[in-house]
């Protein structure tokens, strides 16, 4: 018996690596490629002509630590601008496709570390940009309608394994479907929070806006969004339903694009699904860009079917398990992670609710017992003060900022505590976290964050 | 087959919604309220009224200030002293509306930051005087500005100011030059606003770059700095202090710091109810707040608060300068810089979050 099972499970581990290994058309991912290259470019453009790369990382005094990579740092401000050079050389090589790998490397490398400076800038969709740049590395994305393949032509093919492919859907059905499930809770269907306070906000919107006012719109674009989030890679998957659950995509990403103060995110996602249409489809797309092209594509190069190295697939495996298993993480800490945040990021949770905080962190000098009380935007920009206030994590490190600078200025041992008041879902703010605790003493860490006061539901 | 799955994609997206639709709590959160109509009402009954107000106070302070300077004498010093007292006041209505035309543009700083610094470099005035260079051109906003005519005016006794001012034209050219600029400033302001208002008005969303945020941020940003650095800082508050610093009071040389203090917390409180005594009508950010989900709560717990921030305003004994109640470490003021702070988390995240209005640029969490 188990050996009958053995060798079933030998053989449908072999059946599945063969059918991941099958060549399918490269078309879907040289038009990825393109697309991704093109916004990623746009975004990092953009990001600098708003002078955002002064704003954020010029003459910051203090940023915020994620766990674990405290050793990436703010460079001076050349280095800042270099970075973003690099970013951009990076997309723009990504884009046309010239010196793929190295400029997919190169995009991935430039974006993350910049990403990692600042835990206050944390945004769900520079954690997809980073997964996806990451992926474009190690596919053949080049193989079509691109510089590389015109310069040498052993590059060009038609021809790429099923899994290169299917890695980019896979990535974009974690983010849709988790996004969707984390909306499965009382206060975003049955309140319609935090929806009932963003949505009216928006009743001055050009043609849409009065629609806003209306006492249902909250609520039908809570479960809409529940929906759509949860099944629209399904439809997008299903032949049949595709095109009009694209336009879907369009009209859902444009519309909470007008809504709220979200970036390029919406065309990130609009650019991203199209992965999902068929290879006839991108077949049509990039054989009409490479007939139009003025450089000649060689239609030569045979496909070389070199199967992944075993490590590669292991790489990918883990890769997914970890996606799939490090959003539960929640799980395993007490209370609600709505308020404590013990494994809120990194999970998908997206636009889910409105929280807000006033953290007044007051300073003792042990030593003469006389208490100060910080002005935060002292060393804070507006955005980290706003982030900050409202995530303990975030409170604990600015805590020991705090207290190293003020026993640099003559503060003996220095005493840190926080009054930290939140709001969330527009709830009557109270207490995130305990008053009397000295969080100069407090290291961070996995373990659920005792200083924390328990969050209590109250109902609207 | 394609109506099929059309009828498959509104079975699943909108008949829920559709359902739900009639689940909603009463009342909150039906908003009938006209961002438009409240931006209309602060700029026409609030703003621009503060603005020409202290454009008449800043005028007769120039001319009061004229005189003296033309024909020095104790009654004119005195006239010009009582015009500075009255402009300062009408400054206090007016120090919340560092936007549009009053706010940063370039070189040029805000208003608050052009006419209203302090502490006054008093090295940087007397030098300015001494080399006969009254162009104010630089960048030492603390030597000039409402505090630098006040340092000019209050100090020294009378008669020492007078005996200052006679025997020296090129302080009297200062003391001109420093009213005809706060003057310049607050006019340029004025005629600016006439110009601005149709864009205030129609900039009517909510992003960090419209009209509520802005008006809604820097009356928090007034709220603040009266905090920290009309009490907070004097009194010794922020850690690494040893002592209180009552050289740091505004308005030091009059002694008028706590008359200041109620006059801009007043203005902070008539913001809030768009309006001043008795005109407390039109569409306000408090019956913005009255008219969102969770308001009622919070315009009942910041009102509550407010009144103990008043309460303890009150309490300060108005006998005794503001300055020496603070080198004396008075309890009184300690507990005023605790009842403001207590109001902080009302006004500044609980109002915002609320009220759904952006603070800052800088994107948010996509979907």
């Amino acid at each position: 018996m188990n050996r009958v099972r053995s060798v079933l499970a030998g053989h449908s581990w072999r059946h599945w690596a063969a059918w991941l290994e099958e060549p399918v058309s490269v078309a879907p991912l040289a038009a990825f490629r393109l697309v991704f290259g093109a916004v990623m470019l746009f975004s990092t453009l953009r990001f600098w002509a708003l002078g955002w790369i002064e704003d954020h990382y010029i003459g910051v005094p203090f940023t915020f630590k994620y766990y674990g990579f405290e050793w990436v740092q703010v460079l001076p401000p050349g280095w800042m601008y270099a970075l973003h050079a690099a970013m951009a050389l990076g997309a723009l090589g990504v884009m046309l496709g010239l010196l793929y790998r190295f400029s997919a490397l190169l995009f991935f490398l430039s974006f993350t570390y910049t990403e990692l400076i600042d835990l206050a800038y944390y945004l769900n969709h520079y954690y997809f940009v980073s997964l996806a740049s990451f992926l474009l590395i190690w596919v053949p994305a080049n193989r079509r309608c691109s510089i590389d393949a015109w310069l040498w032509p052993g590059v060009y093919g038609k021809e790429a394994p099923r899994w290169t492919v299917l890695v980019f859907k896979l990535q974009l059905a974690i983010v849709y479907i988790y996004a969707g499930l984390a909306k499965i809770n009382t206060d975003w269907l049955i309140h319609a929070l935090p929806l009932r306070i963003w949505v009216p906000a928006n009743d001055k919107l050009p043609l849409i806006g009065p629609l806003f006012s209306w006492k249902a719109t909250p609520y039908l674009f809570s479960w809409i969004g529940m929906l759509y989030d949860t099944l629209i890679v399904f439809f997008l998957a299903w032949p049949r339903t595709r095109l009009l659950a694209y336009l879907t995509v369009i009209v859902f990403h444009t519309l909470t694009g007008l809504m709220f103060q979200i970036g390029v995110f919406p065309i990130v996602m609009i650019g991203a699904t199209w992965i999902y249409f068929s290879p006839a489809f991108h077949e049509r797309l990039i054989g009409g860009i490479e007939r139009a092209a003025p450089i000649p594509f060689l239609a030569a190069g045979p496909l070389r079917a070199k199967p992944a190295p075993r490590a590669l697939g292991m790489m990918l495996v883990l890769f997914f398990a970890f996606q799939l298993v490090f959003p539960w993480r929640y799980l395993a800490y007490p209370g609600n992670v709505f308020w404590t945040e013990e494994g809120y990021r990194f999970s998908w949770r997206v636009m889910l609710m409105e929280k807000a905080g006033t953290a007044t962190f007051y300073v003792t000098d042990r030593k003469t017992g006389r208490k100060g009380v910080v002005d935060n935007s002292e060393f804070l920009k507006p955005h980290q003060e706003k982030q900050m206030a409202m995530q303990p994590d975030m409170i604990l490190q600015f805590a020991h900022f705090l207290a190293r600078h003020y026993e640099k200025q003559g503060v003996h041992d220095p005493l840190v505590q926080v009054e930290a008041y939140v709001t969330l879902n527009a709830r009557p703010s109270r207490l995130l976290i305990d008053p009397e605790v000295d969080l100069a003493q407090v290291e961070d860490g996995w373990k659920p964050k005792k200083w924390i006061l328990p969050y209590e539901d109250e109902s609207l | 087959m394609k109506t099929n799955s059309t009828l498959v994609l509104f079975l699943l997206f909108a008949v829920p919604g559709l359902l739900l639709t009639g689940c909603g709590t009463e009342g909150e959160g039906t908003p009938d309220f006209d961002r438009e109509e409240m931006l209309l009402h602060y700029s026409a009954n609030v703003i621009k009224p503060a603005f020409q107000g202290l454009q008449q106070e800043a005028e007769n302070l120039d001319s009061q200030v004229g005189a003296f300077v033309d024909a020095p004498s104790a009654a004119a010093l005195g006239s010009a002293k009582a015009a500075w007292l009255s402009a300062y006041a009408a400054w206090q209505s007016a120090n919340a509306f560092n936007f549009g035309p009053a706010g940063e543009d370039g070189l040029r700083k805000g208003l608050i930051e052009e006419v209203g610094t302090w502490p006054v470099a008093v090295g940087k005035v007397e030098n300015a005087i001494t080399a006969a260079d009254h162009s104010l051109s630089g960048f030492d906003r603390d030597a000039r500005g409402f505090l630098a005519i006040e340092y000019l005016l209050f100090g020294g006794g009378e008669a020492e100011v007078l005996q200052q001012f006679e025997g020296s034209s090129s302080r009297r050219a200062h003391l001109k030059a420093l009213t005809a600029d706060v003057l310049a400033r607050v006019q340029d302001v004025n005629e600016a606003w006439e110009g601005y208002e149709a864009e205030f008005v129609s900039n009517n969303g909510t992003d960090a770059g419209s009209s509520t945020s802005r008006l809604y941020n820097e009356w928090v940003r007034s709220f603040e700095s009266a905090k920290n650095f009309k009490v907070g800082l004097p009194a010794g508050k922020r850690p690494g202090q040893v002592q209180s610093e009552p050289q740091l009071v505004e308005a030091f040389y009059s002694a008028t710091s706590l008359a200041q203090l109620k006059a801009h917390l007043q203005a902070i409180e008539d913001i809030y109810y768009g309006g001043g005594e008795g005109d407390r009508q039109g569409p306000s950010l408090k019956t913005y707040l009255d008219n969102v989900v969770g308001g009622t709560a919070l315009i009942a717990e910041s009102e509550a608060q407010w009144a103990n921030v008043m309460a303890a305003l009150e309490a300060v004994p108005e006998g005794q300068p503001f300055r020496e109640l603070i080198a004396a470490e008075d309890p009184t003021v300690e507990a005023l810089h605790t009842e403001l702070q207590r109001q902080t988390r009302f006004f500044k995240s609980d109002m915002s979050s609320l009220l759904g209005i952006a603070i800052t640029f800088s994107s948010g969490d996509g979907d």
